[in-house]
């Protein structure tokens, strides 16, 4: 379907991004208290009816939270999940704001650094539009 | 058993909780080395006054310029106050969640306070250190228990039926929840002794004991944590100057 999908991914490759970042990530993703008080801070979250999937809090658990719980070993398909998460959830405006002060763009930012590594980021077609969901 | 758990076992907590915490605070500054001195914005150079009043500026321009000198002197005090006092609050996570906000501020000002300030606590600190805070009155003590408490059930009612936070709950939040609330429920039902008193007291010592192990180590981190990427990261929402980067 897509000309992302023809690569493989390269696990190796993601476990020596994950080791780099690990202190700063793994700290974070510890102290997320999931109290989802960053919600509101979301135009994203506001706009879509307050739907979870767009937390700032959600949004790091399930995208940078999976490659550490994964530790690196992620198909293709959990990076499509990961790229909608990080590109269509988020647009990287950096108004999340975290009670205990966790930076959530620092980790979608990282997220889509892992996935744009393993050739997984928003296509245009032929006529330079982009994906629809964007 | 018993006794190992109520002397040296309370000391080798403390030891830990506290070189837990002393180790997490070397690591950050470790991870965090490099100065992030291009994230603190230039301040611009003070230029001189009537400089900068004469400086190209038309004849209707000046006009304006001097009106609106007199209407911020005239209405700098009201907007001044709106600005800094009403608007900030309303934008704030305090006017988003004002029941969340202070449910959690009571929270934590009574999971700290209550133990340090408790009478019980420190007559065995006096006892074993020679010398004690201030302490609480026991009818004092004993009510703010129970708002923790009811904290405490504020926020596992709030996991387990608002939306937003069951979406993003996991085993370990429970986990955590229950090791900061065993301390002060054993402790509840020690002091009332509501129990068989023995043996909820000896529950009590091991909860506190593994609450202060875990504490540097788990979630309940942020208890560092919290100061220190609130205070040293440099980012929009720093309470310090934000002079460290990762």
């Amino acid at each position: 379907m897509s000309r992302q999908n023809d690569r493989a991914v390269d696990t190796k490759q993601i476990k020596k991004v994950l080791d780099k970042h690990k202190g700063k990530m793994k700290a974070y993703l510890t102290h997320c208290m999931h109290c989802s008080l960053c919600a509101e801070s979301c135009f994203l979250f506001m706009s879509h009816d307050k739907d979870p999937a767009y937390m700032p809090s959600f949004k790091v658990i399930n995208s940078v939270g999976t490659l550490y719980r994964k530790r690196g070993n992620v198909d293709r398909d959990t990076l499509d999940k990961i790229k909608k998460i990080v590109w269509k959830n988020c647009v990287l405006c950096t108004r999340c704001y975290c009670p205990v002060g966790v930076s959530v763009p620092d980790m979608i930012a990282f997220a889509r650094g892992i996935c744009r590594s393993q050739g997984v980021y928003p296509e245009f077609d032929d006529k330079g539009a982009m994906e629809s969901w964007l | 058993m018993v006794e190992f758990i109520k002397g040296p076992m309370v000391w080798i907590a403390f030891g830990v909780f506290f070189a837990g915490l002393l180790f997490q605070g070397i690591r950050f500054f470790g991870l965090t080395r490099r100065k992030e001195r291009h994230l603190i914005p230039e301040q611009p150079k003070k230029t001189d006054g009537k400089k900068k009043r004469g400086s190209g500026a038309t004849r209707e321009g000046m006009w304006i310029q001097r009106f609106l000198w007199w209407f911020e002197k005239k209405f700098a005090p009201m907007i001044s106050f709106a600005e800094k006092r009403i608007f900030p609050m309303r934008k704030s996570i305090i006017g988003t969640h004002p029941v969340m906000t202070g449910v959690t501020i009571v929270f934590h000002v009574f999971l700290f306070a209550t133990p340090i300030f408790l009478l019980a606590h420190n007559e065995l600190i006096a006892s074993s250190l020679g010398f004690s805070l201030p302490g609480l009155a026991d009818s004092t003590a004993d009510m703010m228990t129970m708002v923790f408490l009811a904290c405490a059930a504020f926020f596992l009612l709030r996991r387990i039926f608002v939306r937003r936070v069951r979406a993003i709950t996991s085993m370990l939040d429970y986990l955590a929840w229950l090791i900061t609330v065993a301390p002060f429920v054993t402790g509840f039902l020690a002091y009332h002794q509501l129990l068989d008193y023995e043996k909820i007291l000896t529950a009590h010592i091991i909860c506190g004991e593994v609450m202060l192990v875990l504490i540097p180590f788990t979630k309940l981190g942020h208890m560092i944590y919290f100061f220190l990427y609130r205070f040293f990261i440099g980012s929009e929402y720093s309470f310090g100057q934000g002079s460290r980067a990762w």
